[in-house]
Order: structure tokens, then C-alpha cells, then sequence
């Protein structure tokens, strides 16, 4: 008996309750498509976060004014403000290499007739290349210290997704406006402070919102122009390697004890990751469980098939066909149920992994997760599906095989 | 396996003192309590008698379907009593071609994958299957219907189908398990005609169980079974096919 034949009357069988055949390959289907989607929504998480925590040098620290945005120390009100003097402490502990401060704020940029709402960064960026790496230009180049007018823009604000020619170009002259509430004369009163930057260099992208939708201008620009008063609102911390991390960390909360915050953004990554790993790893428990109940459901409908075809065996068996042959020819027909039911699955699975991150709320706004797929994944699915498939065969091809060729004689 | 000889001659089948019981709960069925039977090679024979008496027991020994109880089957001398359950499939598959009252047709095939359904597992060449397959189709007078399926067919239509399958590995044994059963009387005579054609054509032993005494009379040999016993056995009325007794 050659497997082509096998594999016709297989189908021939299948195809005869195409319905029930149907219905057991959809259950398989969704066990596969819920593993695989899951599987390239977690791959794709993981990618995500990579990505936004991973263009950061593995020897950066960020040092922040408080633990936590939240909490007791945060409510406690107790910070630390970091001031110039924080930055010489930090710069005396062994294993720092560089202590870069920085301020951030938040205002509109304006560009001719367009605006954009961008996070500013205000740092000495001849430091850049210390905390992310990969920062090249696209054109122009970094605003030295003294150049208060000069600004460098991320690729996301110079090529916004929205807008077919660029947003500015290099030697352009932007305008950057900042709300702020002042008080004149016990009123208070929101004004609007604006000033002209001029463009003096555009960034590669790095698939970072961090660094592609940040706007960056020299220290001193954005100590002023935000007000400042020269309490930064990040120490980047640059130490001698990853290997000391954890060391520098240690000695500045030794100085500063809870009311200050150090986040080694490695660390931060390898954290989120593990715990987006065990959820993860929970919903695809739930997957597999799905993918045992398509088992039962194949051994379901082969059992039932096997007793609605005993005289059809009981030919086979009586004509010459052997226990091993009505054995495979049973199993082949599970296979087959878990072989489609597998392929399609994947392919569900891959779709349905883009239809989630549509729906989802991890795919709105700025956040762009890409499910993402790894090939031993989608084989681990596929061979599941088609052993699990097999196994529940077993038995019903198992009872199939050991019918007697007699009630093929029997009378009706 | 042990070869048998009965004075000499070489029987195609012989039966010898074959007894078969069966366990029904507390009682014990005696369906064959010792049936000596001989056929000569090319021989056609029917064998009748009322319900219980055991012929379909005896059919199912005949066509290795069952294993005795005792006795012996020899089928050109060999004991297939005495046969694994593999070795058995395979002579069935080779040696015996069956018909059943019910044609035992797979109806979502065709009727061509049904005639080659045993030549499948013969591994006969899928070349030499199919024209086999419309040989016999033309043999039984359906050729041009090779490609419909069986519940498109009429009951005498589907039976020469069975009769195309049970002589595709060309078997030197014919059993049919009362061909006519479903039939009316002038189809039945049809599918007879059949029958003693193929006997005649192939030279292969036939032997038909059957009610139709009609039938019966037709073939060289009826044999009588009664209580799991031959009762008497005489010359069909008829008979064709008796050249050999």
C-alpha cells in the first residue's frame, strides 16, 4: 500500500462528513491560532521594549529626583533636587565615568504653517554618544555648549508619519513656545514664552519614541528658557562598565538614601521582559489547554466515525486489509485533521495577532508593537498540533483496527 | 503449514470434521458440529439450508474470515486453521474474492476505487490497477459507468461492481455470501448468469450460499446443511460448472 493511497482514502473519509470533519479542524485551528498569536504578540512586546530601552548604553544609569512617581516617597514629598552639586558628589563615586545632567520639557513647535507638540531635551551633546550609542545624523550635527539658538531635532519631529515633505529642514528656523501660570501681582496668570531655534542637525531614525520624538537643545538654553533655576530633572550616569552598575548605584543611594531614583535601563528592560514573560507564559498555557480539548475533539469524531463504519472496516478487513492498515488509514485521518488544522491555525494566528495589537490598547498612539513570529515558535505550534492530532487518534483507530472482517457478513 | 492429501488428490477446499461453537452468555451454540466437505478445483457449488444451520458459519471458515473450533480447513492443502491473523489477510486478499447479500459497497467512492479497493493493498501498480479495473468493469457490463458512485446504481448494478471487486486480484476462490438476496427474481438470474460466466471465464471455485433454490440448482453441487450438519448433497438440477464433479 503506497502512502498516496492512504493518504486518498483518508481524505475520501473526511471529506464524507465534511461538516464534523470541519468542525473537529476548527477546534484544532484555534488552539494553533491562539498559541500563535500570543506567541507573536509576547515576541512582539518583547521587541518593543528592546527597542525602547535597548538604544541606551548597557553602562547608563538614570538618576532621577524620586524613587518612584508614585508611593510613599512620592507623596511624602521628600526629593532630592538635583543641582550642580549633586552632579560633582556623583562625580567623585568610583566607577562613574561621566555624569551628564539634563531638562526636559514639554512645548509646541513651530515650523511655517505646521506645529508639533515635542518633549525637549536640554543636555551637553557632545555626551550623547555615551548614553545611546547608535545616535547618528542624518544631516548636520550636534549644537556645541556655547550656542544657545542652535537645536537638533529626532527624526520622528523632522519626517512626522502625517506629513509628506519633511517638517523642517537644517538651517530653518523653528519656534518653540511654553506655557507656564506666573504669578503678577498675587494673580495668576498663564503666559506663553517663545523662541526661535535654528535647526542644526536631524537624527537617523532608532525606532526609540525616546530619542526619535525629542527635540534637543544645549544645557544652558533649556535652563533658561524653561526656568529651570538649575535643578535638573535627569543625571544621566555613564560608569566605567555594566559591570559596575549596580556598585555606583549602591553609593548614590547611599548618599541619598529612598528620595532619589536610579533606574539602569538594562535592568528595567530584563524586569518588564520577565514579567511580560510569565503573563505571557500564562496566556499560552490557556492556548495549549484549548489545543487538548481540539484533541478530545478529534477523538470524538473519529470514534463516532469508527462506529458508523464498522461494516465499511469490516469490508476492508475481509478483502485483506490488515489491523497495521486500518490502524494507519485511521491515524492518517487524525493526522490529517491536525495538519490542516495546524497550517490554517497559523495562518489565523499570524492575522489574528494584527487584528489584537488593532484592538488592544498597545497599539494606539506613538506605541508601535509589531507582533512579532520566531520560526521555532510557529514549528513548536505546528508539530503540537500534528502530535496531539495523532495521539488522539489512537484509540479510535486502535478500535477501528481490531473489528472482526465478520460484520462485514452481517446482515442488515 | 502442514499439506494434506486425501487419497492422493489435492482438493481446492476440504473440510475435515470442522466443529465451531459459540458462548451466547450461559449456553454454548453449536453451529458446526462436524462438516467434512470437499471441492474440486474450478467446481460451483451453492449451499442452502434453513436459518441456524450454519452456512454463513461455514462461509465465514470457507473464507478465513473465522477460525474453527476444531477440524480442519485445507485450501489447496494448506491448513488455514492454523494461520496468523496477518497471514490470513493476506490470503484473503489474494486467494478469495467475496459478495455479500449487501453488496458492501463504500458509497463516496467511485465505483472504480471500489473494484481496486483490494488490489490497494495487493500493491498492485496503479497502472495495471486501472486497467484491470475497467477490464472487469466491462466484463460485469458497466463500463460506462466506472465513474459514478454505488447509491447512483441499481441494486443488480451494484452487485456486478462487488463481482468486478471480488475478481480483481483474481482470486482462485469465489465466495458469496447470498448474492441474489437483495435482488428480484429477474435480476438475480442476471447476477447468476454472471457468476457461472465468471466460473467458467476464470476457472475459479465458487461457492454460494444462498435461500434461492432457483440459484441453487443452477450451480453443479447443493450441498444441504441442517443443524450444523450436511444433511445430504446432490447434482444441481441444472448444474453447470459440474464438468469437475
Amino acid at each position: 500500500m503506497v502512502v498516496f493511497d492512504l493518504i486518498g482514502l483518508s481524505f475520501g473519509a473526511l471529506k464524507e462528513r465534511r461538516l464534523r470533519s470541519g468542525l473537529t479542524i476548527l477546534m484544532v485551528l484555534i488552539g494553533a491560532a491562539l498559541m500563535t498569536s500570543i506567541n507573536g504578540l509576547g515576541g512582539g512586546m518583547n521587541n518593543y521594549i528592546s527597542e525602547q530601552l535597548g538604544t541606551l548604553g548597557a553602562n547608563v544609569l538614570i538618576v532621577t529626583p524620586s524613587a518612584s512617581a508614585f508611593g510613599p516617597e512620592a507623596a511624602s514629598g521628600l526629593q532630592t533636587k538635583l543641582t550642580p552639586q549633586t552632579v560633582r558628589t556623583i562625580e567623585r563615586i568610583h566607577g562613574a565615568k561621566y555624569v551628564i545632567p539634563s531638562f526636559t520639557g514639554g512645548g509646541t513647535l513651530k515650523s511655517g504653517s505646521e506645529t508639533k507638540t515635542v518633549s525637549i531635551l536640554g543636555m551637553d551633546q557632545s555626551k550623547t554618544v555615551y548614553i545611546a550609542p547608535k545616535v547618528s545624523f542624518e544631516s548636520g550635527s550636534f549644537v556645541s555648549s556655547g550656542d544657545s539658538a542652535g537645536i537638533v531635532l529626532g527624526y520622528g519631529i523632522a519626517h512626522p508619519s502625517n506629513l509628506a515633505k519633511p517638517f523642517a529642514s537644517i538651517g530653518q528656523a523653528v519656534f518653540v513656545e511654553f506655557s507656564k501660570v506666573e504669578n503678577q501681582g498675587g494673580v495668576e496668570k498663564p503666559v506663553t514664552k517663545r523662541k526661535a531655534f535654528q535647526v542644526r542637525g536631524i537624527l537617523n531614525e532608532l525606532g526609540t519614541q525616546s530619542i526619535d520624538n525629542v527635540a534637543y537643545i544645549t544645557l544652558a538654553a533649556a535652563n533658561t528658557f524653561f526656568e529651570k533655576s538649575s535643578v535638573y530633572d535627569t543625571i544621566y550616569v555613564i560608569t566605567t562598565s555594566p559591570d559596575m552598575n549596580d556598585k555606583v548605584e549602591t553609593s548614590i543611594t547611599k548618599i541619598y538614601g529612598k528620595n532619589i531614583g536610579v533606574i539602569s535601563p538594562k535592568a528595567m528592560a530584563s524586569t518588564i521582559q520577565e514579567i511580560m514573560g510569565t503573563f505571557i507564559g500564562f496566556l499560552s498555557a490557556i492556548a495549549t489547554v484549548s489545543m487538548f480539548v481540539g484533541a478530545v475533539g478529534i477523538i470524538t469524531t473519529l470514534y463516532t466515525s469508527v462506529m458508523e463504519r464498522t461494516r465499511e472496516i469490516g469490508l476492508l478487513k475481509a478483502i485483506g486489509y490488515t489491523k497495521e492498515t486500518v490502524l494507519l488509514m485511521f491515524l492518517t485521518e487524525s493526522f490529517t485533521i491536525g495538519l490542516l488544522g495546524g497550517v490554517l491555525g497559523l495562518a489565523f494566528g499570524v492575522i489574528g495577532a494584527y487584528v489584537l495589537i488593532g484592538i488592544l490598547p498597545f497599539g494606539v498612539g506613538a506605541m508601535r508593537v509589531t507582533p512579532s513570529f520566531l520560526p521555532t515558535d510557529l514549528a513548536q505550534v505546528f508539530l503540537l498540533a500534528c502530535a496531539l492530532s495523532v495521539v488522539a487518534g489512537i484509540y479510535p483507530a486502535w478500535r477501528a483496527s481490531t473489528l472482526s472482517p465478520i460484520t462485514a457478513l452481517k446482515k442488515e | 503449514m502442514i499439506r494434506m492429501t486425501d487419497q492422493g488428490e489435492k482438493f481446492a477446499i476440504q473440510t475435515l470434521d470442522l466443529k465451531k461453537s459459540y458462548e451466547m452468555g450461559l449456553i454454548t451454540v453449536h453451529a458446526l458440529r462436524g462438516v467434512n466437505l470437499k471441492i474440486r478445483h474450478g467446481e460451483m457449488i451453492s449451499v442452502v439450508g434453513p436459518s441456524g444451520s450454519g452456512k454463513s458459519t461455514l462461509l465465514n471458515m470457507l473464507g478465513a474470515l473465522d477460525t474453527p473450533t476444531s477440524g480442519k480447513i485445507l485450501i489447496d492443502g494448506f491448513d488455514i486453521s492454523r494461520m496468523g491473523e496477518r497471514a490470513l489477510a493476506r490470503f484473503r486478499n489474494r486467494k478469495i474474492g467475496f459478495i455479500f447479500q449487501s453488496y458492501n459497497l463504500i458509497d463516496r467512492s467511485k465505483v472504480t476505487k471500489n473494484v481496486e479497493l483490494p488490489a490497494i493493498v495487493a500493491d498492485m501498480p496503479k497502472k495495471l490497477r486501472g486497467r484491470r479495473v475497467h477490464e472487469l468493469l466491462d466484463l460485469v457490463g458497466l463500463g460506462d459507468k466506472a465513474n459514478r458512485r454505488p447509491n447512483a446504481l441499481s441494486g443488480g448494478e451494484q452487485q456486478r461492481v462487488a463481482i468486478a471487486r471480488a475478481l480483481i486480484n483474481d482470486p482462485a476462490f469465489i465466495l458469496a455470501d447470498e448474492p441474489t438476496g437483495n435482488l428480484d427474481s429477474r435480476t438475480g438470474q442476471e447476477i447468476e448468469h454472471l457468476l457461472l460466466r465468471v466460473n467458467k471465464e476464470t476457472n475459479a471455485t465458487i461457492v454460494i450460499v444462498t435461500h434461492n433454490l432457483e440459484l441453487a440448482e443452477g450451480t453443479g453441487r447443493i450441498i444441504h446443511l441442517r443443524d450444523g450438519v450436511i444433511e445430504k448433497e446432490r447434482v444441481g438440477l441444472w448444474g453447470h460448472g459440474d464438468e469437475a464433479a
